[in-house]
């Protein structure tokens, strides 16, 4: 289940990341379509209305388009902007991660010295995987 | 913005309260609920919520306050209220002695919109079989029966007391998906009283905290969720808070730590309770329903 109800980001904001997701990893490709409203709305268990919101979202930025009647789409440059818009993501998620060391009174410095210490343990956990 | 009219909401309640000798169960309570929403209540044990919805259902009259449920009015025709709405109570008044089928043909007498077809699919769908005694029912098939017998009808509303208490995890989901499948399938107003906290978030698009007989607030669900923070502010030394910021629903100074829950949070909230107050410094919290719901309770606790 890729949606955390307890969690404080919004359902629309996690379905939206949800189906990015798959746009940027190719399940859905340009031209196909992407699950109907009721479908994903009932596959998630969330209300139409929150589905809805999302997929609005996604229509306004280009990664999906409406076609009457027949749901909606991937764009052509679909899966660049989903790659686009993660790379956005991971600039908040970092954001966030600096305010909070800021937070605890770390030096510009530290953090950065804390962020390559993660960056190579990635890695460790990357090549043990 | 537009005020809703009466024709478009299916719930409209105004200054409702209900009186027990000295007890007073529900305080003032206005709600309005467009058709089509889905809205979910919350609330302590014991807060009104199910004095609520049996004054909605019409089955307990009101001390005073206007009501309006379907059109129908609440003060006039509250007899008349059951026979439209989908309703699955918190106690069930299922007749164990009965068998499923003989429950269902029971109730069918009450309802001139009864629909068979669609009934004997949702005991398919949930594996009821006619010839089950009811007091061989799981708790979980008997809530599974009630909500066929809620739905069967096929309700503008449908209203679920506490539907989920007592159910395991696979069961609440069964329940769920039903509700959601329900108001995919037409634009059905739901309103939805649970303790299962995930679940109102995936199901309401419209939230009301109530707390010993009054509504705390109402608000869209994400609103509510994406809106409320919670400031962790650290005092200069022997410092004291000196002004709260707007907005405020519950706080707590412990050492040099102040704790600040805030509704409709904006960069200005923090901007204003820098300027106003002696703080080194001051980090954004994001948080869930739960804990949304607790300081809620917290603060009218405080405040009380």
């Amino acid at each position: 289940m890729p949606i955390d109800p307890n969690g404080p980001v919004p359902l629309y904001q996690q379905i939206a990341d949800y189906i990015r997701q798959l746009v940027a990893a190719g399940v859905f490709r340009s031209a196909e379509a992407l699950p109907s409203l009721r479908a994903l709305a009932v596959q998630l268990a969330v209300n139409p209305n929150t589905v809805q919101r999302a997929y609005d979202q996604l229509e306004r930025e280009g990664l999906v388009y409406a076609r009457r009647g027949l749901g909606l789409f991937v764009a052509e440059r679909g899966a660049e902007l989903a790659r686009n818009k993660s790379q956005e993501a991971l600039y908040q998620t970092f954001m966030q991660a600096i305010l909070a060391g800021k937070a605890a009174q770390l030096s510009g410095e530290k953090i950065g010295a804390i962020f390559q210490r993660a960056l190579a343990g990635a890695d460790v956990k990357a090549r043990n995987q | 913005m537009i005020q809703a009219t009466s024709s478009d909401l299916a719930i409209e309640l105004v200054g409702v309260t209900k009186r027990y000798r000295r007890n007073t169960a529900v305080r003032e309570l206005s709600l309005q609920i467009p058709k089509g929403a889905a809205f979910g209540f919350i609330g302590p044990n014991g807060a009104g919520k199910t004095t609520t919805i049996r004054m909605i259902m019409g089955l307990l009259p009101m001390t005073a306050g206007q009501g309006n449920v379907l059109g129908i009015n609440l003060n006039s025709g509250q007899d008349q209220v059951k026979r439209y709405v989908g309703y699955v109570p918190e106690q069930h008044f299922i007749y164990r002695w009965m068998r499923v089928g003989q429950v269902v043909r029971f109730c069918r007498s009450f309802y001139e919109t009864w629909n068979d077809k669609y009934c004997s699919e949702l005991l398919d769908l949930f594996g009821l079989d006619g010839h089950q005694k009811v007091k061989h029912l799981s708790k979980g098939m008997v809530t599974k029966l009630a909500l066929v017998l809620a739905l069967a009808h096929e309700p503008e509303l449908l209203i679920l007391d506490e539907p989920m208490a007592g159910l395991d995890p696979l069961v609440r989901e069964e329940i769920v998906e039903r509700v959601l499948h329900s108001i995919c399938e037409r634009k059905r107003t739901v309103f939805l009283s649970s303790h299962t906290l995930s679940d109102v978030r995936r199901v309401s698009d419209v939230i009301g905290i109530i707390h010993e007989g009054q509504l705390l607030t109402v608000a869209p669900t994400e609103q509510l969720v994406s809106g409320t923070k919670r400031i962790r502010a650290v005092l200069e030394e022997g410092q004291q808070p000196k002004e709260s910021p707007e907005g405020t629903i519950w706080n707590r100074v412990q050492g040099r730590e102040w704790l600040i829950t805030v509704k409709d949070f904006t960069s200005n909230t923090v901007e204003r309770l820098r300027s106003a107050n002696p703080l080194q410094n001051i980090e954004v919290i994001d948080l869930g329903l739960e804990e949304i719901f607790k300081d809620y309770i917290r603060g009218a606790e405080v405040a009380a």
